[in-house]
């Protein structure tokens, strides 16, 4: 159970086994797509409803990840892959909250896997080098011998600590939390748990919003140098 | 062996937690009161605040999973 490797996996495909997480993973991929497409289909100019609560999500996502990047350009550019970090960590992490969630098989909340979030952080780290390159070309090197060459096997650990820290802090904050309920749940079954699980509600958003916002700043740092 | 993996769990969760709650204890106290002294800026502190506090409460929950590791062990 520890680090969610060491139990059966659900079922084969060919030679793939597939776990848990990951059938939970495609359950929130599959209710976040049919939540847009139905927010997308008979769009009106005077919005209604779903499509209106969606436009306000795009567009509060807009102003918060462009006003960290910095330039209308960047905004543009980036806010579609942080707005999917943001979305998808939140409904995975409100994942767990579901009754049954836990103990039958395939209802766990994806991040509480650090194969997931590990993946999550692989993508932000993937990107942020992605992006200054895009942004500043080969001036991108320059920025791991600044100030001083010395600094460059500081730079590059500092690369490499980011995903590590992003997977970590993700990670053990939804699994800590599974795991303490799930204590509770032994020692009291009703009601006790409850408010932990209220809290889970507050967790679940501050940690979806961490992950991004820290996201944003790595992309802030190699986006904004690239306009000097 | 088994004792000690129980007291090593402990000891992680337990000097962890005592950090994370004296920086927390910093970052609130610091918080109310420039909340006190400048009221109107009161949502984009607790926002900072609570982005804080996650932070720090990262450091703990490293403590929480190295002790969710070790109990584990004992089986």
């Amino acid at each position: 159970m520890i680090f969610g490797s060491s139990y059966e996996p659900l079922f084969h495909i060919g030679p793939v086994p597939v776990y848990d997480h990951v059938v939970a993973q495609w359950i929130v991929l599959f209710i976040l797509a049919v939540i847009c497409i139905a927010a997308t289909r008979n769009m009106q100019v005077v919005p209604r409803g779903l499509q209106n609560f969606f436009e306000w999500v795009v567009e509060w996502c807009y102003n918060f990840f462009g006003g960290a990047l910095g330039s209308e350009h960047a905004a543009k550019r980036y806010t579609p892959l942080l707005a999917t970090f943001f979305l998808f960590i939140l409904t995975s992490n409100y994942f767990g909250l579901i009754p049954g969630a836990g103990t039958i098989h395939g209802f766990v909340p994806p991040t509480s896997d650090w194969n997931i979030t590990g993946t999550l952080a692989t993508i932000v780290f993937f990107s942020v080098l992605i992006a200054g390159f895009r942004e500043q070309g080969g001036h991108y090197l320059a920025h791991f011998v600044s100030p001083h060459w010395l600094f460059l096997p500081m730079n590059i650990l500092e690369q490499f600590a980011r995903p590590l820290s992003l997977t970590l802090r993700l990670f053990g904050n939804i699994f800590g939390h599974e795991m303490i309920v799930a204590f509770l749940v032994l020692m009291a079954p009703f009601l006790v748990p409850m408010p932990l699980q209220a809290l889970g509600v507050l967790t679940g958003l501050i940690q979806a919003l961490v992950f991004t916002i820290l996201a944003t700043s790595y992309l802030a740092d190699v986006v904004g140098e690239g306009h000097h | 062996m088994e004792g000690a993996i129980a007291i090593g769990a402990a000891v992680a969760v337990a000097v962890g937690a005592l950090g994370g709650g004296i920086g927390q204890g910093f970052a609130g106290g610091k918080c109310f009161e420039s909340i006190a002294r400048q009221p109107e800026i009161a949502d984009q502190v607790r926002t900072l605040l609570f982005i804080t506090l996650a932070f720090i409460e990262t450091l703990t929950i490293y403590g929480l999973l190295i002790a969710f590791m070790l109990v584990g062990k004992i089986g």
